[in-house]
């Protein structure tokens, strides 16, 4: 057995240990070292996945305990819920990442009603995932959570305003070269450029001003450098 | 893509099935399996409400063919393949995947993180994002135990092509960590 099919065999299945491989190891301290690590890695591998894969960031404060919703978010309008809720998109369906920034809030109902703020540390987990700063204080932030969306994880985050709690989303990853808006069911929202590109999703059930909330959140977002 | 609120409850499949059938022995083996089953499910469709869904159906295709099913004692591999193929069919009709399949070697190395939590958490980040043709042969070796030659037959690919794979995802991890990728001989020999 030569160093790369020791390398191969070792990155595959770090934990093999045939005759043929024991025999390449006892000569080669570079193999060796290679396994040491990828035992190393091993381990870790297996206790990252000994958890499911949805909540990586710290879990949000005690919540009002309500019926769960379930709901197909795919690329059609149509919308399908134990509860039977039927929504009425009033957006173009071409416009689908609004529609699914809608799906995504629908389906976290009890977002909307945390009535503590978040700590600093709950913050932190909630952005770092998304490699985001916040120039924004926690005392403001009734909700935070890193979500699973289109592919990355991005913070959740509902901070509380003077017309009532304001969902934000912070979609580093998504393509948002203009403003748009959007209504649906009361829920009034939009998406706009981040500075250094991505998008920023805010949306409110009152009728407040989203807008204003997406301004300061374009003035305090910042994408941090690397690789999200 | 949406994330359920972990109290969402998930009815057990004798709800679903004849009368009678719930005291089955089988199925309430079945809905002991179900929470590695979810967790399974979740690393393949990266979204809770997905998982649910898959291995819902996946529970109930099993009981179906539950006479296929020779030896209980075999129930865990045999439920993980059901689950695998539903995940596979559902993918392939709905297309879920919408990460692009990234290069193995970063440009620049992720730092070495002191904290143990943090080392974690950017991991699961890491295994999240990888592209499904490696994170769906790792996941099957590390949470459903099987074989190479396993992965092999279900995926219907080569040995080689499966310890490529792995190979390969296992090193996209390693750069994750801060570790150098080791190098990858197997660029110039049998696709994986």
């Amino acid at each position: 057995m030569n160093c790369e099919q020791a390398r191969l065999l070792i990155g595959a299945e770090p934990g093999a240990s045939p005759a043929a491989l024991q025999e390449h190891l006892r000569d080669c301290q570079a193999c060796s070292a290679f396994r040491e690590e990828m035992l190393s890695l091993e381990s870790r591998i297996g206790r990252a996945l000994q958890e499911p894969p949805e909540r990586v960031a710290r879990p949000a404060p005690a919540r009002r305990a309500l019926p769960a919703w379930r709901e197909w978010a795919l690329a059609a309008s149509i919308v399908l819920a134990c509860g039977a809720v039927l929504t009425t998109w009033v957006f173009h369906s071409s416009d689908s990442l609004a529609r699914d920034v809608v799906a995504h809030v629908n389906h976290e109902p009890d977002s909307w009603l945390s009535e503590r703020h978040v700590d600093a540390a709950g913050l932190a987990a909630a952005l770092a995932g998304g490699g985001v700063a916040l120039e924004l204080t926690s005392d403001k932030i009734m909700y935070a959570q890193s979500c699973f969306f289109h592919g990355h994880y991005v913070p959740h985050l509902v901070l509380q305003t003077s017309q009532g709690p304001a969902t934000v989303l912070l979609l580093r990853h998504e393509k948002v070269t203009a403003r748009r808006a959007f209504q649906e069911n009361g829920m009034t929202g939009v998406i706009v450029p981040a500075q250094g590109g991505g998008g920023i999703a805010v949306l409110e059930r009152s009728r407040g001003d989203v807008d204003l909330v997406a301004q300061q959140m374009q003035q305090d977002v910042r994408w941090l450098p690397g690789n999200y | 893509m949406r994330n359920t609120p972990p109290e969402s409850p998930v009815l057990s499949i004798s709800d679903r099935l004849p009368g009678g059938a719930s005291g089955d022995p089988l199925v309430r083996l079945f809905e002991s399996m179900r929470p590695d089953l979810l967790r399974f499910a979740q690393w393949l469709a990266r979204d809770r409400g997905i998982a649910e869904d898959i291995v819902q159906e996946s529970l109930l295709r099993a009981w179906r063919s539950r006479e296929a099913l020779k030896d209980p004692s075999a129930a865990r591999p045999w439920l993980l393949t059901i689950v695998r193929r539903e995940h596979a069919r559902l993918y392939e009709r709905k297309r879920l995947e919408l990460v692009p399949l990234e290069d193995v070697a970063e440009t620049q190395a992720s730092p070495r993180l002191a904290d143990p939590d943090s080392e974690l958490f950017a991991l699961r980040h890491a295994i999240m994002k990888l592209p499904i043709e490696y994170r769906e042969p790792l996941v099957l070796q590390v949470i459903g135990g099987f074989t190479t030659e396993e992965i092999a037959r279900e995926l219907e690919l080569s040995s080689t092509a499966v310890l490529t794979r792995l190979f390969r995802a296992r090193n996209k991890l390693r750069v994750s960590c801060g570790m150098a990728a080791a190098p990858d001989a197997t660029e110039a020999g049998e696709p994986a």
